[in-house]
């Protein structure tokens, strides 16, 4: 087993070897200018492209042309949101989203917000799921869009989207959600979701680093953004810029390959996380699942330790796990995510993200369950009696 | 979130941590911080009154990495040390052994705080 065990799979995921295959000859022998359509060399890279955005279009239920691709999902966020604002109808100045949301979302709707923009952040449930009254509520004839994740990256649960595009729609609004986290690993379909716009990015479901999406609908009713990168009109005008063909590629490959094994990869996963519940909750008394355990992603546990300093143990785990933690930033700043699920700011100091990935094991998590256990212990043993 | 080696190496084996009987007129018993702002440090000397040196030093801490190494660098550098140099010891020393970043420094001033009341309460009670 390699030390330290990587179980922080909602961070980011190594590249599958069968990604990387596929990727390498377009950095070399097939290097080609996707745009540059009047030799070989341009328009096979063109064709690698077109070929992965089917990949990717197809993992979400989408159709090719929906595809846009950019450099990442903070990118698409950005031109979701801001691009949609852009093209809104002039009476409608609103954006609803909920306080759980990635930076990525809350970050540019900071921005649309300083520049007079109206935003609703909504509180979620103490499971970390949207209360849909909360959200009708919120939402009017002047919201021009409703920004709902797909699945939540640190706590992994899942908001119902389809309810949440039919609330929106009834108003007219258009709805986006960041469904990084669930493209890859849960079935997540933009037209069961019902959702207008969708972020995706490559390096979730073991593609490359710097290759995402925005899934933009077209029918049944063409949806309107303004690109924030003007020059060259590719993307259909949405995102000019030379395209990275071999991230393209990449992401292409890992989509197929995601598409392919998602029903037996999401159930192994599930059962790999519950036994490591079950061990963590065997081993350790005081302990905190956040978030609810179903709707959620099947590779995905976050819990607090009650009693110990999350920062102590973290760095005592630091040469046997890579996990992420509520204490993860220098500033010892508790997650946003789990402050909105009412935590105090010490449980949600003291709380450990599990994200399971494709090449855990069952010695993996048991080996990950006795470190947290033995650890956990002897920090609490440390501390002086309150 | 990076930490010095020597930060790392004391979280991964502190050393002298425990209590020592506090009802033995041979101990002192310092304590500094509180559990609201996240640390406390609790650090407990055994002094030979007649050679007036601290023989052992234990500690208790709740609190981050830095507050464990802390502590424990804090233990190591009293014991066998003379009563007066406990009281002299100075934080700076301990922050710049640990490379503390600036937003830990504190706890090394905790650290040293509750070292020089445990003296302080030998000295006083005995």
């Amino acid at each position: 087993m390699a030390r330290p065990v990587y179980l922080d799979h909602h961070a980011t995921t190594p590249v599958d070897p069968r990604v990387v295959d596929a990727m390498l000859p377009f950095f070399t022998e097939r290097f080609g200018n996707a745009a540059a359509r009047q030799y070989r060399l341009g328009w096979e890279a063109g064709e690698a492209v077109e070929q992965a955005r089917k990949q990717v279009a197809a993992l979400i239920g989408a159709s090719a042309k929906d595809v846009i691709f950019t450099s990442g999902a903070t990118e698409s966020n950005n031109l979701a949101l801001k691009g949609a604002a852009a093209a809104a109808a002039a009476g409608r100045r609103s954006i609803v989203t909920v306080v759980t949301e990635h930076k990525a979302v809350l970050d540019p709707c900071r921005r649309l917000e300083a520049q007079g923009w109206t935003v609703t952040r909504l509180p979620v449930e103490p499971d970390g799921l949207l209360d849909l009254d909360r959200l009708r509520a919120a939402v009017d004839e002047r919201t021009a869009l409703v920004s709902v994740m797909a699945a939540n990256n640190e706590i992994g649960v899942l908001q119902p989207l389809a309810e949440v595009s039919a609330i929106a729609h009834a108003q007219g609004a258009l709805v986006h959600t960041d469904g990084v986290q669930a493209a890859g690993r849960v079935p997540f379909d933009v037209e069961a979701a019902g959702v207008d716009l969708a972020s995706l990015t490559a390096h979730k479901l073991y593609g490359p680093k710097g290759v995402g999406a925005l899934y933009v609908r077209r029918t049944p009713r063409r949806v309107a953004i303004e690109p924030l990168v003007d020059g060259g009109g590719h993307e259909r005008g949405m995102r000019s810029g030379t395209l990275n063909v071999p991230g393209i590629v990449g992401f292409g490959a890992a989509a197929a390959v995601a598409r392919d094994e998602m029903p037996s990869e999401a159930a192994r996963l599930a059962a790999l996380r519950d036994r490591l519940l079950a061990a963590l909750e065997a081993g350790l008394e005081g302990l905190i699942v956040n978030g609810a355990m179903a709707p959620r992603l099947p590779g995905n546990l976050n819990v607090s330790v009650a009693g110990v300093d999350g920062e102590a143990l973290l760095v005592s785990l630091v040469d046997d796990l890579a996990v992420s933690s509520g204490a993860a930033c220098t500033a010892a700043e508790p997650s946003h995510v789990l402050k909105a699920l009412g935590r105090p700011t010490d449980l949600a100091l003291a709380s450990l993200r599990f994200g399971l990935g494709r090449w855990t094991t069952e010695a993996d998590v048991d080996f990950a369950a006795a470190r947290v256990c033995e650890v956990a212990s002897r920090l609490r043993a440390m501390a002086p009696m309150k | 979130m990076h930490h010095s080696a020597e930060v790392l190496a004391r979280v991964k084996a502190p050393g002298r941590v425990g209590a020592l009987a506090s009802d033995d007129p041979a101990v002192g018993t310092g304590e500094a911080g509180s559990f609201d702002a996240g640390t406390v440090t609790r650090i407990q000397v055994r002094v030979d009154a007649a050679a007036r040196r601290v023989v052992e030093a234990r500690f208790k801490v709740f609190g981050c990495s830095a507050a464990i190494a802390s502590a424990s660098l804090v233990t190591e550098r009293i014991e066998g040390a003379a009563v007066d140099d406990v009281l002299r010891l100075e934080p700076a020393e301990i922050q710049a052994t640990l490379a503390l970043p600036d937003e830990r420094r504190h706890v090394a001033a905790l650290a040293v705080a509750a070292a020089r009341r445990a003296v302080e309460r030998w000295r006083r009670d005995r």
